[in-house]
């Protein structure tokens, strides 16, 4: 039986902003009523489009935001019963790596110090943090470690300061690591050194990839987790989604992919909050059903038009919908 | 739409009416009686304490706070601004006496200021780097650090005692004038206080307008204009529009500044505006003309800022329309 | 000649860039200067003068003698003496008042900013409220009821002018807020202090440097002020009294204004400019956009010193781009930086090219020298380019810029913000079409445009900011069709995309590819997915072209290690899955390329000729070209 690390029970996030100047108040739902779990030594990738709420799911699960609805479990503990303070302490357990490495180092930081932080932060006794420190930058290969300390972020190349963030991640031990689009701002040619890394760093943690990339996250996950609008629209293996994906988005998603169908026309951005299904009037089977109401994760059963896969424990049986 | 002009009207509700209380409860908290700031000081030492009663009730100051502070506003909401300790008449009639120079000499500098120093500004971005650019923005630097009366001293040094081009006292001639001839003479005794205020103010605006085009040329669709094909003077004109919306927000906040210095600067022309007026009740204590005339002043700044920002949409879309659903 | 080694991860031995000169440093430098001699004459005045400010030191109306350097007062007093001693009192009041501005100042800005919420919307009354009233005006006022002295002076100049650096901080503040190295700081539950102490206090910093200074002198211009119009504390003299007591005793009509007027007045501006010098250079410390073209700005070599090599060939109609031999180069103080360097191209009518290569391999210079527009310090030192029959290389820049827009035309990377957000879409269409057309028919014309690459006519009254990314790039497409170009250029059309809206973008270059037999030349950095899309497909490294040849071929059977090492460095959606291979070392400095072949010291199959000879390029099967020696017949 894998441990949980960390589990979602329909969340809902929304978040409020004032338009400009009008003073009228706007409600955007990043996420709705979204489940899923993820085990010790378990990669899930979190696929979707840009808005879809994947970075706000990865940042949920890290407790740096308050679900409105719903609960978040990390370790078994609720997040959202925990004071400040306490999710604080939790954060130490955690760790997220960001998209841009150009941004995500303080320039003015040595390698050193940076890949110390985590440790300062988590009152690691000094005489213990060198040696940490090296041994996490040699795991990501900046090796000769020695060298590699006193040199400031921007004398390093993207990929570079990339293992930076990774050797950030290792060096606290984290329960948890949550990677947002970790190589999307890296050459192609040095992408696959990264991805190598996450693969090896899975032992004793739960990672959460989010990335748009369907190609990523099949060679990397284990399972995945595809986000349209906020809502979780299908999960399963990462093999049996990407080879026989059931809802018509993953199917859309893959198409574009590889070029072989021109995907629905564009409809601007996503309509605010409060509709049925949600891809009604952008997904071709549209049927009365989807008018009445919004369709749910079944496992077993199929719901409207949009069958929703899960996966359990030992095999991969899909359940087809009509 | 609508909104937006309810909450600028709360807004500078809002600080209008800390204005009205900072005035009330400034004489309040200052040193000594309250009724030393209502008569006219010469009298201070020779006055009696039956007679402070008297001024006491007369002017209501024996009532609770609360009762006086209502008075006090409707008050204000009349326009009553109580009697001139100095010259025994109401300070609404003396205000509104000396407002018009006031408008009129700020209102010209502004003007001036924006224009040349946007202008230039604006040069010096497009060439930005070139020799000339360093001695132009060295030039305004310089301007700007003068303080605006030892411009106006300048001034008055150079054009009126040694050349005599134009007089240092007042708005208008002591002998009567009409038409044409009367405006020509306003004008002549305007230039020099207004250059001085323009001189202050331009600095300002300069350093304002060329960092923002600055910026702006940087921008994408600048480069996207020129590989349209423009010519040098379309992408220009692409890039100073929205350069423009920085340098107008400067002005604004500048407003209060302008106005500091107009006070300063009708001091030493002997300008008869309401910063000359501030200047001439604080020596002579008249403390019901210090207050008038400086509510006076902060309403009108607070008016322009309040016109300003009702306007400000007509620049930037973004503001007029902000992301309504396709 | 540094050579890459073979080692994963290596740090390249750098040599400290020369500093260049900038406006901000020359300034900055001066005007340290200037405070430094007036700080150290204010400090030491009691050596410099053997009187006092207030001091009968000798008859009055004195001129200026070897006694009293600038003549004494109306009273007896040396005006120089006063002019040391105050600048004492000018230089504390306006430091001290500064320093109180800016302790508040920051303060609510680090409050507001960072706890948000109420707090930062009942600061900000606060600060709007101070911002409303006038200044001096105001100071006159409350100096009046609260009298003044040294510090009381302090203290209302102080409340006075906190408000504009506690807002200019916040929106700092606020901005650093969203760095992610703070994000990352605080997901990491760094505490509060310690977020504020390391990540956002020196972030702020520069800025708030140079707000003290902007402080510091508005404190002196009102302290001097109010001294001025005699309202200055009556025991200590400062500049500002010393110019009232000038103009009270009618200093300006005698010849008393050349040492009496004059001399504290300059120092006033002294300080102020000295002043503003040093704020102007923390400024450009915080930002080094407001640096721009620092030194002296090079003019770009062009054709009228490179000529064309040899004589042009005669253009072929069905050729739209021919490229032979280009040499771009970037003039930097570390040396040329070889972008572009010996690369033959051609481009048919109406085809659809790719042209892809990762970061910094010169993709983007080549597509830049196409319009003209390569950036400074770059220019063209060598090769023809000939477009549509025009010989790019031998004009003048004015001449190529009548070609941009109407012969070749350019999609830029990140179109998202290519586009004004002050004006509509169709104003902006309209303005390319008007090239070519009369105004009323590039209205027209923009319609047209707009229903052409699928947007739905309402959209042509919207403002940038209402469409979405995906839209926005398709009003940048068809401002680059307006007027019938022969050629494209599209750089990364798609980073920045989603999948789906990439593939519709994709779908429209296809059709208009179609329909108005439009050659499109399209530069990225993404492989597969350009590779199923065009025509043909050229792969560039390291300022040179390395394989060139039919799409689907290349993609199927690549004939250069650098394209197979590529292709397989990236996880496949189909298939099995296999294992990825990262292409070991970094792309080359391109101020040094290796010798012989580029690639050689990242190639998995490298031979030892490899690092001798420079390939040519080989044609591997007809039509398919590749530079590598392994091809050579």
């Amino acid at each position: 039986m894998i441990d949980t690390v960390v589990e979602f029970r329909h969340v809902t996030k929304k978040f409020r902003s004032r338009q400009g100047l009008l003073g009228g108040r706007v409600e955007a739902t990043a996420l709705r009523g979204v489940s899923l779990s993820v085990g010790e030594g378990e990669i899930l990738a979190l696929v979707g489009e840009s808005g879809a709420g994947k970075s706000t799911a990865g940042r949920v699960a890290l407790g740096l935001e308050r679900p409105d609805d719903g609960q978040v479990l990390f370790e078994g503990s609720d997040l959202t019963t925990l004071g400040a303070r306490q999710r604080r302490a939790l954060r130490r357990r955690t760790h997220f790596i960001l998209q841009d490495p150009y941004q995500s180092l303080h320039p003015a930081m040595t390698v050193g110090r940076l890949v110390t932080e985590p440790l300062a932060i988590a009152d690691v006794p000094r005489r213990r943090r060198r040696e940490r420190v090296e041994q996490a930058l040699e795991e990501v290969r900046l090796t000769p470690a020695a060298e590699f300390l006193a040199r400031y972020p921007h004398q390093l190349s993207g990929g570079q300061r990339q293992r930076v963030a990774f050797a950030r991640a290792l060096v606290g031990e984290p329960r948890l690591v949550v990677a947002d689009e970790p190589v999307s701002m890296l050459d192609v040619s040095l992408q696959a050194g990264i991805l190598e890394l996450i693969e090896r760093m899975r032992a004793g943690r739960a990672i959460i990839f989010v990335t748009h990339d369907l190609a990523v996250a099949r060679h990397v996950a284990d399972r995945i987790a595809v986000i349209y609008a906020g809502s979780l629209v299908e999960l399963g293996n990462a093999e049996d989604v990407v080879d026989g994906p059931l809802h018509p988005y993953t199917g859309a998603l893959l198409a574009a992919a590889e070029q072989l169908a021109a995907p629905p026309e564009d409809p601007g951005p996503f309509p605010p909050g409060g509709q049925p299904c949600q891809l009604y009037g952008r997904c071709d089977p549209g049927r009365p059903e989807c008018v009445d109401a919004e369709p749910t994760l079944v496992e077993t059963r199929r719901a409207h038009h949009c069958a929703w896969h899960v996966a359990d424990g030992g095999g991969s049986d899909h359940e087809q919908g009509d | 739409m609508t909104w937006r002009i309810v909450r600028l009207v709360v807004q500078y509700g809002l600080v209008l009416f800390a204005a009205a209380a900072l005035n009330f409860a400034l004489p309040r908290l200052a040193p000594g009686d309250v009724t030393d700031y209502l008569i006219p000081p010469e009298q201070a030492g020779a006055i009696t304490a039956e007679q402070r009663e008297r001024i006491l009730a007369r002017y209501g100051l024996d009532e609770p706070l609360p009762v006086q502070f209502r008075e006090y506003l409707a008050g204000l909401v009349r326009g009553d601004l109580l009697i001139s300790a100095r010259y025994s008449r109401p300070v609404t009639d003396i205000v509104l006496e000396r407002l018009p120079w006031t408008l009129l000499l700020v209102g010209t500098s502004t003007l001036l200021a924006v224009a040349v120093g946007t202008a230039a500004g604006f040069r010096s971005a497009w060439k930005r780097g070139r020799a000339t650019d360093v001695s132009t923005m060295s030039t305004f630097m310089l301007i700007d650090s003068m303080p605006p009366f030892f411009v106006g001293l300048l001034l008055i040094l150079v054009f009126s005692v040694h050349l005599g081009w134009f007089p240092i006292f007042g708005a208008v001639p002591t002998l009567p004038t009409e038409g044409v001839e009367l405006v020509v003479e306003v004008a002549r005794r305007l230039i020099l206080p207004a250059l001085s205020l323009t001189a202050a103010m331009l600095g300002t605006i300069y350093l304002v307008a060329r960092p923002a085009l600055v910026s702006e040329l940087r921008e994408d669709y600048v480069l996207m204009a020129q590989a349209k094909g423009l010519t040098k003077r379309q992408v220009r004109r692409h890039a100073e529009r929205n350069a423009l919306l920085p340098v107008t927000t400067m002005a604004l906040i500048n407003l209060g500044t302008v106005v500091g210095g107009a006070t300063v600067i009708e001091t030493v022309f002997s300008y008869p505006g309401l910063g000359r007026l501030l200047y001439e009740s604080v020596l002579a204590r008249d403390y019901p003309v210090l207050q008038g005339t400086f509510f006076v002043l902060a309403v009108t700044v607070l008016a322009a800022n309040f016109v300003a920002d009702l306007l400000y949409p007509l620049l930037d879309p973004r503001v007029r329309r902000p992301f309504a659903s396709p | 000649m540094t050579t890459q080694e073979t080692a994963p991860q290596t740090v390249e031995p750098r040599r400290p860039p020369r500093r260049e000169r900038t406006t901000g440093g020359v300034l900055g430098s001066a005007g340290a200067a200037i405070l430094v001699m007036l700080f150290a004459a204010a400090a030491a005045a009691p050596a410099l003068t053997r009187y006092g400010p207030q001091e009968r030191a000798g008859l009055p109306n004195r001129r200026p003698s070897a006694e009293h350097l600038l003549g004494t007062n109306d009273v007896g007093h040396d005006l120089f003496a006063q002019l040391v001693f105050g600048a004492r009192v000018s230089l504390t009041i306006g430091l001290l008042a500064a320093l109180f501005a800016l302790a508040v100042g920051l303060t609510v800005a680090l409050l507001a900013g960072y706890l948000g919420g109420t707090v930062d919307a009942a600061l900000m009354r606060a600060v709007d409220l101070t911002l409303a009233f006038p200044f001096i005006p105001l100071v006159l006022v409350v100096a009046a009821f609260l009298g003044r002295g040294l510090f009381m002076t302090v203290f209302v100049i102080g409340a006075v002018i906190w408000a504009q650096p506690a807002r200019v901080l916040r929106s700092q503040v606020l901005k650093v807020l969203k760095y992610e190295h703070v994000q990352a700081a605080q997901a990491m539950g760094a505490s509060t202090l310690r977020i504020l102490a390391v990540h956002i206090l020196p972030r702020t910093a520069p800025l708030a440097a140079a707000q003290f200074v902007r402080s510091a002198n508005v404190a002196i211009m009102i302290e001097a002020s109010l001294s001025f119009l005699g309202l200055g504390d009556p025991q200590r003299i400062s500049w500002g009294s010393m110019l009232f007591f000038a103009n009270a005793h009618n200093a300006i009509v005698t010849e008393a204004w050349r040492w009496w007027i004059v001399p504290p007045g300059l120092a006033l501006t002294a300080t102020v400019v000295g002043f503003a010098f040093v704020g102007y250079s923390f400024e450009e410390w915080g930002d080094r956009r407001l640096t721009g073209g620092s030194g002296s700005v090079r003019r770009r070599r062009w054709a009228a010193e490179h000529a064309a090599r040899g004589p042009a060939a005669p253009a072929d109609p069905q050729v739209v781009l021919d490229i032979r031999d280009l040499h771009v180069h970037y003039d930097t103080p570390d040396g040329a930086v070889r972008a572009v360097d010996g690369i033959s191209l051609t481009v048919g009518r109406g085809r659809l090219v790719g042209l892809v290569g990762e970061s910094g391999c010169g993709k983007t210079t080549l597509a830049m020298a196409l319009p003209g527009l390569i950036p400074h310090p770059g220019a063209i030192v060598g090769g023809t380019v000939v477009l549509d029959g025009h010989q790019l290389t031998a004009m003048r820049p004015g001449e190529v810029g009548r070609l941009r827009g109407r012969v070749v035309s350019l999609v830029p990377q990140s179109a998202m913000n290519a586009l004004n957000p002050a004006y509509t879409v169709r104003r902006q269409i309209a303005e390319a079409a008007a090239l070519t057309r009369e105004p009323d028919d590039a209205a027209a014309r923009a319609d047209e445009l707009i229903e052409l690459v699928g947007l739905s006519a309402a959209k042509a009254t919207a403002y940038p900011h209402e469409l979405s990314g995906g839209m926005k790039q398709r009003v940048v497409i068809a401002m680059a069709i307006a007027n019938e170009p022969a050629l494209v250029v599209a750089d990364e059309p798609l980073t920045g995309l989603d999948v789906l809206t990439q593939a519709r973008i994709v779908r429209l270059l296809l059709e208009l590819q179609e329909r108005l037999d439009v050659a499109i030349l399209l530069v990225s950095h993404d492989l597969p997915l350009v590779g199923q899309v065009v025509d043909d497909l050229l792969v560039m490294y390291a300022g040179r072209i390395v394989e060139d040849g039919p799409a689907k071929e290349v993609v199927a059977d690549p004939r250069h290690p650098y394209t197979r090492q590529l292709l397989k460095a990236r996880p496949q959606l189909r298939g099995a899955d296999r294992d990825i291979a990262p292409i070991p070392g970094l792309p080359p400095d391109l101020r040094r390329p290796p010798t012989g072949c580029r690639f050689h010291p990242r190639c998995a199959e490298a031979f030892d000729d490899c690092q001798r000879v420079d390939p040519d390029e080989y044609e591997a099967k007809p039509g398919h070209c590749s530079a590598c020696l392994l091809e050579r017949p």
